[in-house]
Parts: structure tokens; sequence; C-alpha cells
């Protein structure tokens, strides 16, 4: 049963920093090919969530990271010979020197993300230590994939009274849903499976808590806690799903979302 | 600061509307928004999420954990509620529309 499209496929190469919209990708059981692959620790962080994100400096939504050879980070290689071999054998990731990124600041300055000038820049910016931290498996909060739909971007819209970007939630997979009743069809997906396309299926594991890089304008990074407020008092804190990979495959802009 | 300077009440600004809150001594803020069954904005309790930022008008607190309270935050005079304990007697008003 189809229940919705993708309506858009995002990555975040740098864990909080602005993400990039892509034609089509890869989703492997740790997400996202390229998804927030680097990330930035700070040496005063809580050990138990010890990156340093927009929450202690709003302006860290305004860089802008990518990969500097982005079509090299959509598909593993060889991905059909892995398909056609019917095991499920796991692709192999790409090699470390291919996820090499460059940032943007909100200046306009464009460093290497692993030039010490760039580290030296951001700690500077933010009075804080920050050690960088590479993994070709994505860094993400708690799974490694999000979904979040346009119908809860609207709702949300026209509940507060503003306008909410949907990039606000920094999720890989904006949908759009077949259901027109529910605008947060997504919540009553927990504890289902889904196919995506011709291949990848995900289980949808738990909603999304939220919180203070919601209140960001991905554009100007002024802050808004009324959204979040809403989020807390109306949806139980929580904005949009996570899901966990159960079959790894390509996605693509357009497929069609169904019920296993 | 003594007992007898403690406040014993905060004005609270939310949806517009202004509440006086009775405070208990030890109760952070939101604890005592609570229990006077407003429906103050909050999700972890624990400084981190950020989700119940207001504004300080008046008065003076300390957080424990002020995780989710960027240098920004600061400069404008926020606060977390879920941290917020009274440590003058001046008059406590915290507005969450702002």
């Amino acid at each position: 049963m189809k229940l919705g499209s993708i309506e858009s496929i995002w990555r975040y190469p740098v864990k909080g920093m602005r993400g990039e919209e892509l034609p089509h990708g890869y989703a492997s059981f740790a997400g996202l090919m390229g998804d927030r692959v680097y990330g930035l620790v700070a040496g005063d962080g809580d050990p138990g969530f010890p990156w340093h994100t927009a929450r202690e400096q709003e302006e860290f939504v305004l860089y802008k990271a990518r990969f500097t050879a982005p079509d090299n980070l959509l598909l593993p290689d060889d991905l059909d010979a892995y398909e056609e071999d019917g095991i499920g054998v796991k692709p192999l990731e790409p090699a470390d020197e291919v996820h090499a990124v460059q940032v943007e600041t909100p200046t306009g300055k464009s460093y290497d993300i692993q030039d010490p000038e760039f580290l030296a820049h951001l700690e500077r910016a933010s009075e804080r230590r920050l050690k960088l931290i590479f993994s070709q498996k994505g860094q993400q909060d708690c799974r490694p994939l999000s979904l979040f739909s346009l119908s809860a971007a609207a709702q949300l819209s026209a509940d507060t009274g503003l306008s909410v970007d949907k990039r606000r939630f920094r999720a890989n997979f904006y949908v759009e849903w077949e259901n027109q009743e529910d605008p947060y069809f997504e919540f009553s997906l927990v504890g289902k499976n889904l196919q995506i396309g011709d291949r990848l299926q995900i289980a949808i594991v738990e909603r999304d808590p939220r919180c203070k890089m919601i209140t960001l304008d991905p554009d100007t990074a002024e802050e808004t806690p009324k959204l979040l407020q809403y989020v807390s008092r109306k949806l139980g804190g929580d904005a949009g799903v996570f899901a966990a990979v159960l079959r790894e495959g390509r996605v693509k802009k357009g497929d069609p979302i169904t019920l296993l | 600061m003594t007992d007898q300077d403690f406040p014993s009440f905060f004005r609270l600004t939310l949806d517009g509307e202004n509440h006086q809150v009775p405070l208990e001594k030890g109760s952070t803020l939101l604890q005592a928004a609570l229990a006077a069954n407003i429906d103050a904005p909050y999700n972890c309790g624990e400084g981190k999420c950020g989700c119940c930022l207001a504004l300080l008008r008046s008065g003076q607190v300390s957080m424990a954990v002020t995780r989710a309270l960027s240098k920004r935050n600061r400069e404008r005079g926020k606060v977390l509620a879920c941290q917020s304990i009274p440590v003058s007697a001046d008059p406590l008003w915290l507005d969450f529309d702002q």
C-alpha cells in the first residue's frame, strides 16, 4: 500500500551545519552515505553529548559544508554487483579521501575542513576548545535516518502563525503523505516497516524529540522559541520520526513509500 | 538571601497573559509554574533541550546546567526555566513570549 513519496533527500556533511539536497543517494545501515561524517566535539562538552552545535553557537547552522567530490558519495562503487550477489553483502564505503569537505563561513570565507586554520577560526568564533571528528559511519544523534513530512511543516505554520521552513527539522527525507487527514501521519508509523523505492527498507522506530535546533532560522540563525514551545505543549516535544535501515538501498527524489 | 527575603511569588508571562506564581524555596521556576497548573513549555527538564528558554525581565537566578544556553542567549537575558532558582530578593519576572 502506497503511503506517500520522497519529496527531497538531504544530508549534512558536518553535524550541525547546513545540509545539502541530493538528487538521489544511498542509505546504508549507518544512514545516508556522507551524512554527518564530520562533527566537532567540545573540550568542555557534556560527556553525554559532547558535540558542538548551534545550541551553543547559533551561527553554526549558517556554515555551508560541501563535499569536494559530491558525486562520489552518492552511491558505493560496484553497487550493481553487490545487489546482484543476492546474499546481501554490504558494499564498501568510499575511501576516506573521497570525504574531503570545504566549509564556507557565514562571512563567505572557505576552508578545507582539515585545515588547522579552520579549527582555529571556529574556536575563536565559539570561544571553545574543539576537536574535529571524522567517521564514515554517520554521527547522528540517535538513529541513522530521520523523516519529516511537508504536512507537518504546513500544520505547524498554520497553528503557530509562523512560516515554518522544513529545513529547521534537519531530516534526511522530507516526505509527502497520501493521508490528508493527519498532518503528523508519520507518528502513526512508529513500529511499522516501510519500503522506499525498489529496495530500501526501513523501520520507523520512534518519534523525534526536539530541541533548540528547530527554533533557528536556517538562513539567518535568528531564534523563534515559539515553535519549540508549540511542539512541546501540543506534540509532546516531538516532530518527525527516526528510522533504522533494515535493507540497504538507493533512494531518489519521488520514490514511493509503501507499507511492508 | 535569608528565608525572609526569599520571594514568595514571581511574575510569569505566557501567551500574552501574566500570572502570579507561588514560589517555594528550592523549586525551579519551571517546577513552580507547573505546580500552579500553568502550561509552561518544557521537554527534557535537564537544561539540555532549550525548550523552556525564557527572558528574565527582572530578578536574579542561578542555573546548575546551561547546556542549551548560548552566549547570545545570555547576552539577551535569557534563562532556562527548568534550571532557574532565585538567588536574590528582587522581584522576578519570567517572560516566555520573548
